[in-house]
Formats: structure tokens, C-alpha cells, sequence
């Protein structure tokens, strides 16, 4: 980033700055843009709030039958396996 | 009936322990896994039969979302606790069991992911942001951050991110779901796709981008 940040240059860089990977300097000139540009500090907030907004939209529970099938099955194997 | 279980010299190789696998609460009150692990090692069926009991729900959540279908996420269920009683023998306790075992049932998944994919996707997904010519920001952008993460999900939020993880091409949604659903490092994540890390960071975030614009429409839609 030679030339001064734009929304574009700052927001491609959002996958190493949530992980805080960037180098200092240019975390610094990321956060100085967001602080001052309001879209940019918006798109930064949902942008890390979409993952645990997914993890709860996805979230699965073992259905009652396959967790059924699932023990039957687990017990067959291991009884014959012993047997055999 | 013995469904084909590829040798443990056939699975891809396996992932590290996958961050936060969650067994802390259980030991309080219950045998520790290590325990029960030590007892299924010396061939006590029962014990082999409550791990699976503890870690069946996180392993099958993994493999229902990696899959996309309650069906094919029993069957690699199965695969993945018959495999890893096959295993036990070699399995030293140097990761937890929970963890274990989640590795090897993303193995089978990604495996069967591999299998069925008929044709290979190469479109990007939608959701990245616009600028102008001088790289501004030029869409309207509202920050629902805290209503969405603090309230229970709205249903039909949940439809429609059920549906955005749908329409993601298919490598960019394995990348985004290990990451920020399962909580996999890169490193775990090349292990098991191949990938290269700048491929998996730009695949995950494309997906962010994704995901989020699904989600940016969703609020939109209902301020109206
Ligand atoms: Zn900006």
C-alpha cells in the first residue's frame, strides 16, 4: 500500500487483519481508514460478526433415529468383531 | 454388512486438533475420556460405546454441514467411529479423543465431497463489495452486527443462510465451514484440501463476503 488507503485496498486485506497477521505498519494504516471512514467500520463489523452469526445458523442435532441406528450399528461390528 | 472403510493408510493425512473441541464440561461428572479410552483400548466394548455417546452430536453436526444431508452424515458417522475403533491401537493420547475422532469423520466427509462431485465449479461467488474508480466504498452499509449476534436466529435468517451456504461453489464453502464453523486452523486445512494458503485465505474470504452479503440482505429485506 505505496499509495494512500482506499475503502478497496483496505477491505482486501480483512482476511489477515481479523486474524491479526498484518504487519504493524499496515494494520496501522488500516485501523487510521477505518476510524475515519464509517462504511469501511461498519463492513469490518458484520464482516466479523458473519461467522458466529453461521455458526449459529448451523448448527445440527443428531436426529434421535440415526443416533439409534448409529449405536446398533457400532455394537454389531464391535460383537462380531470380538467373536470373530 | 462391512461398508468400505478405506485403511487408515488411505485417509488424507490427519488434522492436528481442531481449536475448542469442547470435552472440558463433561469430565466434572463423568469418567474422563481418557479413561474410557484406556478401558476401549484393552477391548471393553461399552467404554468404545460411550465415546461414541459423548462425541456423536459435534461429529455428526460437522459432517451434516459439510454434507448437506442428514443421510450421508450417518453413514460417514459410522465409517468415522468404526474407523477409529479400528485405529485405537495406534491412537497415543497425544490429542484428545473428541478431536480425534472429528478429524477422522472430516477425512470421510471430505472424501465423499470428493466422490460425489460430479463437475467441478468455477464461478465465484457473489457479495463482494462495489467501489468507485477511486476505491471507495460506494454501497450503502448497515451494521447489524450486534443484532444478529446477540438475539436468538430468526428463523427465516437462518433459511437464508442455509441457502447462501448452498449457492457457494463448492470448494469455497468447504473452506468457509472448516474455518469459521468448525474452527480448523490453515494448517489443518491445507492438510486435508491440498490447498495452498493464499488459495484458502482468498477462497475464505470470498465466502465471507458471501455469506455476509446474505446476511446484509436479510436485514435490508426486513427494514423494507
Ligand atoms: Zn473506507
Amino acid at each position: 500500500m505505496s499509495e494512500s488507503s482506499t475503502c478497496q485496498s483496505c477491505l482486501a486485506l480483512l482476511v489477515d487483519y481479523v486474524d491479526g497477521q498484518l504487519p504493524d505498519d499496515v494494520r496501522a494504516k488500516l485501523e487510521s481508514h477505518f476510524h475515519d471512514c464509517q462504511p469501511c467500520e461498519d463492513f469490518l463489523a458484520t464482516y466479523r460478526a458473519t461467522a458466529s452469526v453461521c455458526r449459529k445458523a448451523l448448527e445440527r442435532t443428531i436426529p434421535e433415529s440415526v443416533a439409534a441406528k448409529l449405536h446398533a450399528f457400532i455394537r454389531d461390528e464391535l460383537c462380531n468383531k470380538s467373536k470373530a | 454388512m462391512v461398508p468400505s472403510v478405506p485403511t487408515p493408510a488411505a485417509l488424507p493425512k490427519a488434522l492436528d486438533a481442531p481449536t475448542g473441541s469442547g470435552d472440558g464440561a463433561r469430565a466434572v461428572t463423568t469418567v474422563e475420556d481418557s479413561v474410557l479410552l484406556v478401558r476401549a483400548q484393552a477391548g471393553d466394548v461399552s467404554a468404545f460405546e460411550q465415546l461414541v455417546e459423548r462425541h456423536q452430536q459435534k461429529v455428526f453436526a460437522m459432517a451434516s454441514r459439510m454434507l448437506r444431508s442428514d443421510d450421508d452424515a450417518a453413514e460417514v458417522v459410522q465409517e468415522a467411529f468404526l474407523a477409529a475403533y479400528r485405529k485405537l491401537p495406534e491412537f497415543r493420547g497425544e490429542s484428545a479423543f473428541g478431536s480425534w475422532v472429528y478429524r477422522i469423520t472430516a477425512n470421510f466427509a471430505l472424501m465423499r465431497l470428493r466422490h460425489r462431485k460430479v463437475s467441478l465449479t468455477v464461478e465465484e461467488p457473489d457479495g463482494a463489495p462495489n467501489f468507485n474508480e477511486r476505491g471507495s466504498l460506494i454501497d450503502d452499509v448497515a451494521d447489524w452486527s450486534r443484532d444478529a449476534e446477540e438475539q436468538t436466529l430468526d428463523a427465516e435468517l437462518r433459511k437464508a443462510i442455509d441457502g447462501a451456504t448452498a449457492k457457494l461453489p463448492e470448494d469455497h464453502r468447504q473452506v468457509f465451514l472448516l474455518r469459521d464453523v468448525e474452527g480448523l486452523s490453515y494448517e489443518e486445512i491445507a492438510q486435508v484440501t491440498g490447498d495452498s494458503l493464499a488459495a484458502i485465505k482468498s477462497r475464505l474470504h470470498r465466502a465471507r463476503l458471501a455469506m455476509r452479503a446474505a446476511i446484509d440482505q436479510f436485514y435490508a429485506e426486513r427494514a423494507g
